[in-house]
């Protein structure tokens, strides 16, 4: 419990670094940064349209942050969510729109099911890529970001189109219901909270989670221990396309009603972000998700009213990132400095580049 | 006939440059992670130093109306971003992929808040006050056909970048310094051993990296186009990342696997002449970077399992 509550408080001091750099950068324009971060919490959390709109922004990135926080914990670094849950979107406006014929229950099920096959299959392909070639998926995945948002584009303006100006699809059969008109805040929230409190007890309190963490921290170990550390690589990656694919059906079924083009833009990197503050922390993760969503619902009220540009809040939560990664703030004096000497030894005797084939010799 | 003469619109003498120039600032990219990828860093942040060396190229160019003074401040930003990497992971044991992604974001968000507060717009900024690299012009060549449209014009950083190549190349495997660094990355500890230290030259590697990260943005903005758009590294920080891992990080073979995206890149841009929808011409580079990629690591893990087997029975 302790780890935790130190954990916490290393955040906190992260975080008002990263707000103390930005107030820097604020000055420097010849602004106050009080009035400018006052401006942001009022907009975001002072009116009833703000809550909704934090809500709004909160649902995906709670599920994108989880889904790469899953993902994480095998050890895999997937920056494909957005892919994810650009492909999840346009398979749910598919299934919404021309799947008429199944009741209605039965329709929200199958949309919801469809997204998240169809994500899970985009995501096995880095998966599989990095278990048996090892092909990073850190490039793969920032790749097939692109070639999904082309994807997407091209159904929304070609086939599925709606013939409107904009690129976007007919409107779809079944939609969540907003709760808190006007802003697009919608029940999809419940399900994204419900949907990431089962993944969090399928991490943490069940043997495929424990496999999962186990891969993640050593895989070597998970090999001698009999658990199969490419299979479980994948699953984990399975389960985060899931994830993502469900944070674009509750989008396109939620919040807009149709596939809009270009309607994931940041989503998977903003959850990313998330994740990557708490070093995939899952307990904490929903909490910097929404952090993340106060600032993004209150920068534009920000830049109304004051002259600071809403670019200011995606340049603080980006150093936010990179001081959080850094073991910056050390809290427990020596015993931290012990650590960090093992590590360090560690370090050097992990990078062994034959480790691993040595260890299988060994074995045999 | 009607075939043969599209494919002969397509396949010209021209697709040789045109492929040359969209591969140029892959290829500077792709160096700026094989420094480092040297001395086993993966350089996640290619793409973050690059849009920071765009952006001070094309500010500092409009300040001064200087084209050197642009690429040498990109060069340094992109040195400065590659030093809080540096910092980050080598002295704060930061883990790479992580901080380099958060370094990728600051780069998108500060060049997008600067563009908004030094040139009060938002999008993109062009102006003709702004310096670009100059362009090589042989008069010689103006008389002979295919050369003359072939060689003549180039920026004079796509000239460089061929030079710069065969620097790389001595300086990773014929000096001391190229040697200690692939003695880090190969094995940290042998090279503790031998006198090395380890963490000056990760430090050196990376500032290196930065060094060429921001000269790959100055091209990117000064030569391949003379303006800033916001974001305007579209990924050709991760294609030049592709590319060093279908490189092996050795320089040479690096810009190989450039030209390769740049290939694609330039027969998709005339293909949409054909009538292809222009989404599946946007994508074409990135399947192929992606299938390139797929399919040269599967050799290689096929290679290193061959070499493991007839290590165990022989």
């Amino acid at each position: 419990m302790s780890n935790s509550l130190n954990g916490a408080v290393k955040i906190l001091i992260t975080l008002a670094l990263a707000l103390g750099i930005g107030a820097i950068f604020i000055l420097a324009i010849g602004q106050s940064p009080v009035e400018a971060y006052g401006a942001l919490v009022k907009g975001a959390l002072g009116t009833k349209l703000g809550i909704g709109n934090t809500i709004a922004q909160f649902t995906p990135l709670l599920l994108t942050s989880i889904a790469f926080a899953v993902a994480a914990s095998a050890g895999a670094f997937n920056v494909g969510v957005e892919g994810e849950v650009i492909l999840g979107g346009i398979t749910a406006a598919y299934i919404g729109i021309n799947w008429g014929f199944l009741p209605v229950p039965l329709l929200y099920l199958a949309c919801f099911l469809g997204a998240m096959a169809v994500a899970a299959a985009w995501a096995y392909i880095p998966a599989a890529l990095k278990a048996y070639f090892n092909v990073s998926e850190v490039c793969v995945t920032i790749l097939m970001n692109t070639v999904a948002l082309y994807i997407g584009s091209y159904l929304v303006s070609g086939p599925m189109s709606a013939g409107t100006a904009t690129p976007q699809s007919d409107p779809v059969l079944v939609t969540i219901p907003k709760i808190m008109k006007p802003s697009s805040a919608n029940a999809g929230v419940f399900i994204a909270i419900a949907a990431v409190l089962v993944v969090i007890f399928i991490v943490y309190k069940t043997k495929w989670g424990y496999k999962l963490r186990t891969v993640g921290t050593n895989p070597t170990h998970a090999d001698y221990v009999g658990i199969n550390s490419k299979k479980v690589f994948i699953n984990a990656m399975l389960l985060s396309g899931m994830l993502g694919g469900m944070a674009g059906c509750i989008e396109v079924l939620g919040v807009h009603g149709y596939y809009l083009d270009n309607f994931a833009k940041d989503l998977g990197t903003n959850g990313m972000l998330a994740a990557l503050i708490v070093k995939s922390n899952m307990l904490f993760t929903p909490f910097i998700a929404f952090f993340l969503a106060v600032l993004k619902a209150g920068s534009m009220a920000m830049q109304q009213a004051t002259d600071v540009p809403k670019s200011i809040v995606d340049t603080v939560s980006a150093i936010f990132i990179i001081i959080a990664t850094m073991e910056f703030v050390v809290s427990l004096g020596k015993r931290r400095k012990m650590e960090h000497e093992a590590k360090a030894v560690a370090n050097i005797g992990s990078k062994k580049p034959d480790d691993k084939k040595t260890g299988k010799e060994e074995s045999k | 006939m009607d075939v043969f003469e599209s494919l002969g619109k397509i396949f010209n003498v021209s697709l040789i440059y045109a492929t040359f120039r969209a591969s140029t600032p892959i290829i500077y990219a792709a160096l700026c992670a094989a420094v480092t990828q040297q001395a086993n860093i993966l350089n996640v942040g290619t793409e973050g130093i690059m849009l920071v060396g765009a952006f001070t190229a094309v500010a500092v160019s409009f300040l001064t109306g200087s084209w050197i003074l642009g690429v040498l401040a990109a060069m340094c930003g992109g040195a400065v971003i590659a030093t809080i990497m540096a910092i980050g992971h080598i002295k704060y044991n930061s883990e790479i992929c992580a901080i380099g992604m958060g370094i990728n974001l600051f780069a998108i968000a500060i060049t997008k808040f600067l563009l908004q507060v030094i040139f009060n717009t938002s999008g993109s900024f062009s102006d003709p006050g702004i310096d670009p690299i100059p362009t090589v012009h042989f008069a010689f060549l103006e008389n002979i056909p295919v050369l003359n449209g072939l060689l003549n014009d180039w920026a004079f950083t796509e000239w460089f970048v061929i030079v710069f190549i065969i620097i790389l190349q001595f300086l990773f495997y014929k000096t001391v310094w190229g040697l200690r660094l692939r003695a880090v990355g190969q094995f940290p500890m042998a090279a503790q051993t031998a006198g090395i230290n380890v963490n000056a030259i990760k430090y050196q590697a990376i500032l290196i990296s930065g060094l060429v990260g921001g000269l790959a943005g100055a091209h990117l903005s000064l030569g391949y186009s003379t303006q800033f758009v916001e974001n305007m590294t579209n990924n050709r920080g991760f294609m030049g990342v592709a590319a060093m891992y279908f490189g092996g990080a050795n320089p040479a073979l690096t810009a190989v696997g450039c030209l390769l995206f740049g290939f694609s890149d330039s027969v998709g841009a005339r293909l949409q002449a054909y009538g292809f929808p222009a989404q599946f011409v946007l994508m074409m580079p990135y399947l192929v970077t992606i299938v390139v990629l797929a399919v040269s690591m599967a050799i290689k893990v096929a290679a290193s399992k061959k070499k493991e087997s007839s290590l165990i029975t022989g």
